[in-house]
């Protein structure tokens, strides 16, 4: 118990800058203190340090800007498109026969569904990375929590909605991997990890390479371009919009109507923050950013 | 300079201790004073409240063996925190001025 109690006490006091932890900890080593009593004042001084960060407007605005509708929307989006690329691969990987690609129509499609699952991939990832970097550039020291609540975003943002249909009374293994397994894999590798390797990136001071990040940037805006409608179509069967097929009464048609066409640009502004935080640094900002009062500053967010 | 009552106290402390004012000795002497105890949470947001209104200055000091090989954030008094903390001890003398409170208990 001792001992399960100082380890949290380590790992609650890494939530503090280095400096105040190794104070901390010699004020506890000095003391004498029980494990259970430095546990409380480990958590208390986080707690007030945390209460601190709060108030500023930088962790509401990520939540508000962020965390809440970019979460939900890669929540839907991961689901979907977890669930329609098992589908296709299920299909391709039981009939598979490599004549179909001597056949222009059938190479056509195989074609059509690797760029669909490629591009998808590539966006899931690319936004999720560039929201977490925001999560870490604007508000280091919340960056933990902020990442945190978007994880229960995306794994929670669909509780209640399913895009399965009935599921079967004895579901088989393959309806298990679809349905469930490879949701759940979208997420945690295409969305989650992705997010807390931006975070990381965003938390840590030094600028990006200009010329990865202009061509990531650029393959991600390739990438939302080409999924736009699949984003849409995401919320539209995952139930949260009403469905629309338009005048000719049939859905994922030319004629849809495309009331949420101003998702993309929701998706890549933090894309944008990117860029934007690769604009060169002023003397003055590169000369406070190397001192003292730069890791104030550094420290305050 | 407005202060709080534990601003005081702790601006008090830091005055009592000189060079030897650090985060264990300062809640130590805030204990001793008031016979409650004072929790590091507190301590040290409060030193820092203290530093940005520029009434306190602190520095790490050296490691020691007895603290694990772990500095000491030391604490030191400004012009600024002495002429808040007299301001301070001057409003609370005036205000208790003919009162007794041993005698209303």
């Amino acid at each position: 118990m001792t001992r399960i109690a100082w380890w949290m006490v380590e790992s609650l006091s890494r939530l503090l800058d280095d400096g105040e932890r190794e104070v901390v900890r010699g004020d506890l080593a000095e003391c004498g203190t029980s494990a259970a009593h430095a546990l409380r004042e480990v958590i208390g001084l986080v707690i007030r340090r945390q209460a601190v960060l709060w108030c500023d407007w930088r962790p509401w605005f990520l939540i508000a800007s962020v965390v809440i509708p970019i979460g939900l929307l890669l929540s839907y989006a991961s689901r979907s498109w977890g669930v329609s690329s098992a589908h296709d691969v299920s299909i391709y990987w039981r009939f598979w026969d490599f004549s179909y690609l001597a056949v222009p129509g059938w190479r056509r499609d195989v074609i059509d569904v690797a760029v669909r699952i490629g591009s998808g991939c590539l966006a899931l990832v690319g936004w999720s990375w560039t929201c977490g970097f925001v999560l870490g550039r604007l508000s280091r020291r919340t960056v933990w929590l902020t990442v945190l609540m978007f994880a229960v975003v995306v794994f929670f943002g669909t509780l209640g909605t399913t895009i399965a249909g009935q599921p079967p009374e004895n579901p088989s293994l393959r309806y298990h991997v679809v349905f469930v397994v490879l949701p759940r894999f979208f997420r945690t590798f295409l969305v989650v990890l992705p997010l807390a390797w931006g975070a990381y990136h965003g938390s840590k001071a030094s600028p990006l390479p200009l010329g990865p990040t202009l061509l990531g940037v650029a393959v991600l805006a390739g990438a939302t371009f080409l999924v736009s409608q699949g984003l849409e179509r995401s919320l539209v069967f995952g139930g949260l919009v009403r469905a629309d097929p338009g005048p000719d009464g049939f859905l994922v048609s030319a004629d849809d109507p495309r009331p949420l066409w101003f998702l993309s640009l929701v998706m890549m502004w933090p894309a944008a923050y990117v860029l934007k935080s690769l604009e060169p640094l002023s003397p003055r900002s590169r000369s406070a950013s190397s001192g003292a009062s730069g890791a104030a500053r550094s420290r305050s967010r | 300079m407005q202060l709080g009552e534990f601003e005081y106290l702790m601006l008090t402390a830091v005055a009592r201790l000189g060079e030897g004012a650090y985060g264990v000795a300062i809640r130590q002497e805030i204990q001793d004073a008031t016979g409650r105890p004072c929790s590091l949470g507190a301590l040290y947001t409060t030193i820092d409240r203290l530093e940005q209104k520029g009434l306190v200055k602190t520095s790490m000091g050296d490691p020691t063996p007895q603290r694990g090989g772990r500095p000491k954030r030391m604490v030191r008094i400004t012009p600024k925190g002495t002429q808040a903390a007299t301001t301070f001890y001057n409003a609370v003398m005036r205000a208790s001025r003919g009162v007794a409170w041993s005698a209303t208990k």
